[in-house]
């Protein structure tokens, strides 16, 4: 069985990939898809908003030096529902001799032995352009992009295209490319003319439900919940049950 | 043509570049992104002040670069320095060419004072005949002074003719000697996509 391996990335910071990663996954699990997500990022948030607070666990991090398989790397966290976390050794990626390619590719070999019953293997991907994020862009076949309604946010996305186009270029492979318009205010003016930017550039890759700004997104990963769990009903939990069916029957803007 | 309509909250348009040149969309690079917008009215004076701090630093660049690596062979050395110099001179301006066009250029495992006068002359023809070259310098294991002088001519002369040099996917041996010589911020290397290839 082929699971669908999605990188959730974005170079800019505070965009909302982690929060994305965490209640899309959670969403499609609930949907009865069998997710993992991989949390990408030293920083560990990924594990955190899952409720996973032991920094000392390893994790993808050892599948990728070779010490470990995908699977048993895999801590069930929700129903459906796995969690691969960083381990401490991820930032030691960054430092191994090899070359760059070599250290490029590590994750698409480790994936490459098999993902199990996976349906979707969602990666978490860190707010930086190094070794980590050319990892996860040589592992996976689809990629997500949360991006904020502000004009930073647009200067980061067009950078970003032009990093995922020389990879393209190189690896000679096309991406599937879905944005995610992410902490959307949709009474502010600045938000819509972004949304509107982005959509002549993007066309049909704009995911169709823009998650909203709300203060249950922000307070939910200090609990360890998901928004399904901290908030179930809301609004926020409305957006992401709305986004994974776009997610998953591909409705665009 | 990154400008927004006058109703719009956003000025500058950063992702324009997408829609320049949609034949060549295979080819693009982060080059253009980074381009800053020119104020209203106001270009000329930008793009003069952008080009006189380029060769600011392209002149004590070379002075380093000429006291940091000597070539190992004999050269023929009036001959290529009176090339490298006169690249922007040479190369004829982008006069009433209106199609967007791209050329692209893999750069040898070695590329060496003995080299150089091909690149140039293949550099020259690609800049008279292209809006944008994207340079692939991804097999570099070996790269002299003569030849990141010349990268970096053909960068300010593209600045002065508003053409795009991009210089993609950069090997370690590129990265290490454009360091050296403080020439990677000026050269627009791409650290996020160095060494991969």
């Amino acid at each position: 069985m082929t699971s669908r391996i999605v990188a959730v990335l974005n170079q800019k910071g505070g965009v909302g990939k982690t929060t994305t990663t965490v209640n899309l996954a959670h969403a499609l699990a609930r949907m009865g898809r069998k997710v993992t997500v991989i949390d990408f990022d030293p920083q560990c948030h990924l594990a955190v908003a899952l409720g996973v607070v032991s920094k000392q666990q390893s994790g993808i991090d050892e599948v990728m030096l070779g010490n470990a398989d995908f699977a048993g790397q895999q801590i069930p966290v929700r129903d459906n529902l796995n969690l691969i976390v960083a381990g401490p050794r991820l930032q030691e990626i960054e430092q191994l001799s090899d070359s760059a390619s070599r250290r490029g590719d590590l994750l698409r070999k480790a994936l490459a032995q098999g993902t199990g019953d996976r349906d979707l293997v969602l990666i978490d991907c860190p707010p930086s352009s190094g070794i980590l994020v050319a990892n996860a862009l040589f592992a996976a076949e689809e990629l997500l992009v949360p991006m904020t309604s502000d004009y930073l946010a647009l200067q980061g996305l067009s950078h970003l295209m032009g990093t995922i186009k020389k990879f393209e270029a190189a690896l000679n492979k096309k991406y599937r490319l879905l944005i995610v318009m992410s902490r959307f205010i949709p009474t502010r003016r600045l938000s819509r003319d972004v949304l509107h930017t982005v959509k002549k550039y993007f066309p049909a890759q704009i995911l169709a439900t823009p998650i909203r700004e709300t203060a249950s997104l922000a307070e939910c990963p200090s609990f360890g919940k998901t928004v399904f769990e901290y908030r179930p009903g809301w609004r926020s939990a409305r957006d992401f049950e709305a986004l994974a069916d776009d997610f998953l029957t591909g409705r665009v803007m | 043509m990154a400008e927004q309509d006058e109703s719009s909250m956003i000025g500058y348009d950063p992702l324009a570049w997408l829609h320049d040149s949609p034949e060549a969309e295979n080819t693009k690079s982060t080059a253009v992104p980074e381009s800053r917008p020119a104020p209203a009215g106001a270009g000329g004076v930008d793009e003069e002040g952008d080009a006189s701090e380029c060769e600011d630093i392209a002149a004590r660049a070379v002075e380093a670069a000429q006291n940091v690596v000597e070539p190992d062979v004999p050269v023929e050395w009036d001959e290529t320095e009176a090339d490298l110099t006169d690249l922007a001179l040479q190369s004829a301006p982008d006069q009433g060419q209106s199609a967007e066009s791209s050329g692209h250029i893999a750069l040898e495992p070695v590329q060496s004072i003995q080299t150089v006068g091909e690149l140039h002359r293949r550099l020259l023809d690609m800049l008279d005949s292209c809006n944008k070259i994207d340079i692939d310098a991804s097999a570099v294991s070996q790269i002299d002074t003569a030849t990141l002088q010349l990268l970096l001519v053909l960068k300010l002369t593209a600045v002065k003719q508003q053409k795009e040099v991009s210089i993609d996917f950069p090997s370690e041996k590129f990265m290490e000697a454009a360091d050296l010589l403080g020439l990677s911020e000026m050269l627009s290397v791409d650290r996020a996509v160095a060494g991969f290839f």
